[in-house]
């Protein structure tokens, strides 16, 4: 993808990551936790041009969960209100034995998409979430086995190798699609030379969604929108609106990265035309 | 401070459940550091519940901070 696909006027794929699993409420009071308050922010974020929804399950305590039973009732609560919405759950899990990881695979019915992490990274001073090939085949092993399609999120530019490598080992469906994540830390330093470079470097026909942590979210969504990507935005990644005033609900996140590619004049996808898009 | 209102198994001596703290309330009680003073994280509460393959000792950088001090 480039910019010969903006200027193509190719559909703009946003995803909103409402929730995550690493901070909650007492970063932001508006990060949804419930099943109940995360179908309510799919919808509205939805009603706002979001075509995908990353989710992430959560203990009432707010704390992660990863069973299967939670995404239910997550996925079960999305539907009631927005039931044209692309699902992808995710895969990952600092910490947590693969077995636990792929219990959000097992929702009935699957999840159309499923985040996979594609290599090692630092959390806090003392922890790495692994991510090792093994748990990464297992996972794609899993999602291929009920029809679910991965979503290859890139932390930096040594897991675009692993990107290359898992298309050696597995037989990915076209167009494979990946998300190259910028900020802090383990991820790729946010500096539009290397979001240059990790575009080139990506498969061949892959379509790529852009996530930038934190006040990188919406100038590397931005970047995304201009080189015909598509953007991830949400309170998973960025609990901010700008520096010092939290962000009021996802849909906020939503519109304004809407509001860009309009004024961009990129077209925003639906999500029949994100389904198309992603081949699904 | 405010005193605990409910507490759940602890693993890290240092965590407790509170539903609030320094004016911030929440419905269910939450994962709260008596060494920083402040909730955390809730993936942080599984390392100071040593859920998984998690361990406080190892990677808990405050309590790791905490202990070194008192030694």
């Amino acid at each position: 993808m480039s910019y010969a696909d903006f200027l193509a006027d190719e559909p703009l794929i946003v995803t909103a990551a409402l929730t995550g699993g690493v901070h909650g409420k007492e970063a932001n009071p508006n990060v949804p936790e419930t099943p109940a308050e995360i179908g309510r922010a799919a919808a509205a974020a939805r009603e706002t041009g979001a075509s995908v929804v990353h989710l992430h399950a959560r203990k009432p305590n707010g704390e992660r969960s990863f069973a299967t039973e939670r995404f239910q009732a997550i996925d079960d609560e999305i539907r009631d209100r927005a039931d044209d919405l692309l699902l992808q759950h995710s895969t990952g899990g600092t910490g947590a034995p693969t077995e636990v990881r792929a219990q959000p695979l097992r929702t009935d019915p699957a999840p159309e998409m499923a985040s996979l992490d594609m290599g090692p990274l630092n959390r806090y001073d003392h922890l790495t979430s692994e991510n090792t090939r093994a748990t990464v085949d297992a996972l794609y092993d899993e999602m291929a086995d009920r029809g679910i399609k991965p979503e290859l999120e890139l932390f930096n530019d040594g897991h675009i190798n692993e990107a290359h490598g898992l298309l050696e080992r597995r037989d990915l469906a076209d167009p494979v699609h990946a998300t190259l994540i910028f900020g802090p830390g383990t991820l790729t330093r946010p500096r539009p030379a290397n979001f240059l470079n990790a575009i080139e470097n990506l498969p061949e026909g892959a379509t790529f969604n852009t996530l930038g942590f934190g006040r990188h979210q919406l100038p590397f969504a931005t970047m995304g929108i201009l080189f015909g990507g598509h953007v991830r935005v949400g309170l998973e990644d960025n609990v901010y609106y700008e520096a010092g005033e939290l962000a009021t609900s996802n849909a906020q996140l939503v519109e304004r990265v809407v509001h860009v590619a309009e004024e961009l004049g990129r077209p925003v996808a639906t999500p029949a035309q994100a389904r198309e898009i992603l081949g699904l | 401070m405010l005193a605990p209102t409910h507490c759940h198994r602890v693993t890290c001596p240092h965590l407790d459940y509170r539903e609030q703290a320094d004016g911030t309330r929440f419905e269910t009680a939450r994962a709260y550091c008596t060494v920083a003073e402040q909730f955390v994280q809730p993936m942080r509460a599984d390392i100071c519940q040593d859920r998984f393959d998690l361990d406080h000792a190892s990677h808990c950088e405050i309590y790791r901070a905490h202990e070194e001090g008192q030694e």
